[in-house]
């Protein structure tokens, strides 16, 4: 790979240990994938181990080593810094069931990470949807280590970013480029396959959980292929988009997608193929929709124990949703319900009187945690609106899986009041 | 026998091992168990299949951002494929795969997850970014 003087000059270790680490990490990686060279960025989303993987135990030790050698002498990062959530809210680790030993740990691995991070001047966010707060343009280059985030960028704001992990991004963030490869080249981001609504499919009578079933439909036809998404309505909302994208950004191996007429590399859809012939055509109907739906409800049991909210974090139309449900009742006795969203929605949701009363019915609404490892250490079935919650819920311990309900935010309001999941599925 | 020819991710010499194969997309962080190697993910193919020691052959990785952790933390318990053969690379599993220390071949002509079958005994030679195929399952 070819590198310029910069570059050079970090790999001697001129600019210190860290930074000759994460230019060696960054060579490898373009190695890897047949890179020529790197290219500038100008913002990161980082990903750390120590914050956000089991910060316990021996992958506590495991995390906090792949970025010991990385961030032992780094005086800061070269572009602007956003960040993931962290793995759990310490305020809530006894009512997810966390022993107190490993809570002992959390605190320490998880409370070390937040705090050079911090020092070293990150955007506090700690959420998976940093494009809610630093937006990019078209054409510009970052790097990004988050399934949802990495897709939104590439494909609502059109910058180039590739599906890249937390240590490529914390690499980037420390030298200030990332290698030229996959979706940083114009060649590796037009649609392959097409993706059309069925005649059944009416995207206007859609709640948060069909579009997460659509999403989920559509990821399983077009696999690898990148696709253009057919007959979305132009005037779609944020809580719609984030459950397009989040789930078949897990279920899929996207680092860019395309929703033709709303999407800026997609005006139309010969726009979103550049000149190429779709390699196949889908079409999303009902019986495709009901797949998805028992595919992501595995419990046969309706009785709920967690109803686990946020993943990624809570719009404030679903917040909005939750308080209308829970509004001047009690949570079931039996039931723990834990909401997730970001600290600037926590504080709108705070004026706008929904957090009050969440709280008033027994919920806890929090911010800065990552919801999907919430189900980890629980017993009893989980209740959620996410079926990229659903995929972390049941892929957790092949010894002890948990069991989940999947439906909308509203369904898993009135579950949390009952104990009992009266939903479709 | 049959050879493919694709890239290596890294020099990482010659290893021969038998294959598992798979139509569905792979996950190690969250769709298979860091600890024990098995496959967990609700509806995928190869569900209750033990990655642990086999020449995993893919479409190409999925999952969540922590995808390369997952597979870190799976090399770490000692239960990583002995390589990886897939379609098309995705950043998180080649950084995975540089993290561990595993063989990875990708990026051939034809689809290996249709010309491979579970069971076969396989030579990935990393140096050379190819995949020969020694033994077919059942001969």
């Amino acid at each position: 790979m070819q590198l310029n003087r910069e570059q050079e000059e970090m790999l001697e270790g001129r600019q210190g240990r860290g930074v000759q680490k994460a230019i060696e990490m960054l060579i490898a990686m373009g190695n890897a994938v047949g890179a020529e060279k790197m290219v500038r960025i100008s913002y990161a989303h980082l990903m750390p181990p120590d914050l956000m993987f089991f910060p316990y135990g021996k992958q506590g030790k495991w995390a906090h080593e792949m970025t010991e050698e990385l961030t032992q002498d780094i005086q800061g990062f070269k572009v602007a810094t956003t960040i993931e959530p962290m793995f759990c809210d310490l305020c809530i680790a006894r009512d997810l069931q966390y022993p107190d030993n490993q809570i002992g740990e959390m605190q320490k691995i998880q409370g070390e990470a937040i705090h050079f991070y911090e020092k070293m001047k990150v955007i506090p966010t700690y959420t998976a949807m940093p494009f809610l707060y630093y937006q990019t343009k078209l054409g510009q280059h970052v790097s990004i280590a988050e399934s949802i985030a990495t897709l939104w960028f590439n494909t609502m704001f059109g910058s180039r970013c590739e599906r890249d992990d937390g240590i490529t991004a914390l690499s980037a963030a420390i030298t200030g480029y990332v290698p030229l490869t996959g979706s940083h080249l114009e060649a590796y981001r037009h649609a392959e396959v097409v993706i059309k609504p069925g005649t059944a499919i009416d995207f206007n009578s859609f709640n948060d959980a069909d579009w997460d079933a659509y999403s989920l439909a559509a990821s399983r036809k077009c696999k690898e292929k990148r696709p253009a998404f057919l007959g979305i309505p132009s005037d779609i909302g944020l809580t719609a988009l984030k459950h397009l994208l989040a789930v078949i950004a897990v279920e899929s191996g996207l680092a860019v997608m395309h929703i033709v007429g709303l999407t800026p590399e997609a005006q139309t859809l010969q726009m979103a193929l550049a000149g190429t012939e779709p390699l196949a055509e889908h079409v999303i109907g009902k019986k495709e929709m009901d797949e998805a739906y028992a595919l992501a409800n595995t419990s046969k049991d309706r009785n709920i124990a967690f109803v686990l909210l946020g993943c990624p974090h809570l719009t404030l139309r679903e917040i909005r949703d939750l308080a209308e449900v829970l509004d001047g009742k009690k949570i079931n006795k039996n039931v723990k319900l834990i909401a997730a969203t970001t600290r600037l929605l926590l504080e709108q949701a705070e004026d706008m009187g929904f957090a009050r009363v969440i709280r008033d019915a027994g919920g806890i609404l929090t911010t800065d945690m990552c919801i999907a490892f919430a189900g980890s250490n629980v017993k009893g079935t989980i209740a959620t609106n996410s079926i990229k919650a659903v995929f972390f819920y049941t892929g957790f311990c092949a010894s002890a899986p948990n069991e989940v309900k999947f439906g909308s935010i509203k369904e898993c309001g009135g579950a949390a009041l009952t104990g009992r999941w009266e939903g479709r599925f | 026998m049959a050879l493919y020819k694709g890239r290596s991710v890294a020099k990482m010499g010659v290893v021969e091992g038998e294959a598992l194969v798979t139509k569905d997309l792979v996950a190690f962080w969250g769709g298979a168990d860091w600890e024990t190697g098995e496959i967990v993910e609700v509806g995928h193919d190869a569900r209750g299949k033990n990655v642990a020691g086999k020449v995993l052959v893919f479409p190409i990785g999925k999952g969540g951002g922590g995808e390369a952790f997952g597979y870190y933390y799976l090399g770490r318990s000692g239960r990583a494929p002995k390589a990886l053969v897939c379609n098309r690379s995705l950043g998180q599993t080649v950084a995975g795969a540089l993290l561990v220390g595993t063989p990875m071949v990708y990026g051939f002509k034809e689809d290996v997850t249709a010309e491979i079958k579970t069971g076969d005994w396989v030579r990935v030679d990393t140096d050379r970014g190819q995949v020969e195929v020694l033994k077919k399952v059942g001969d």
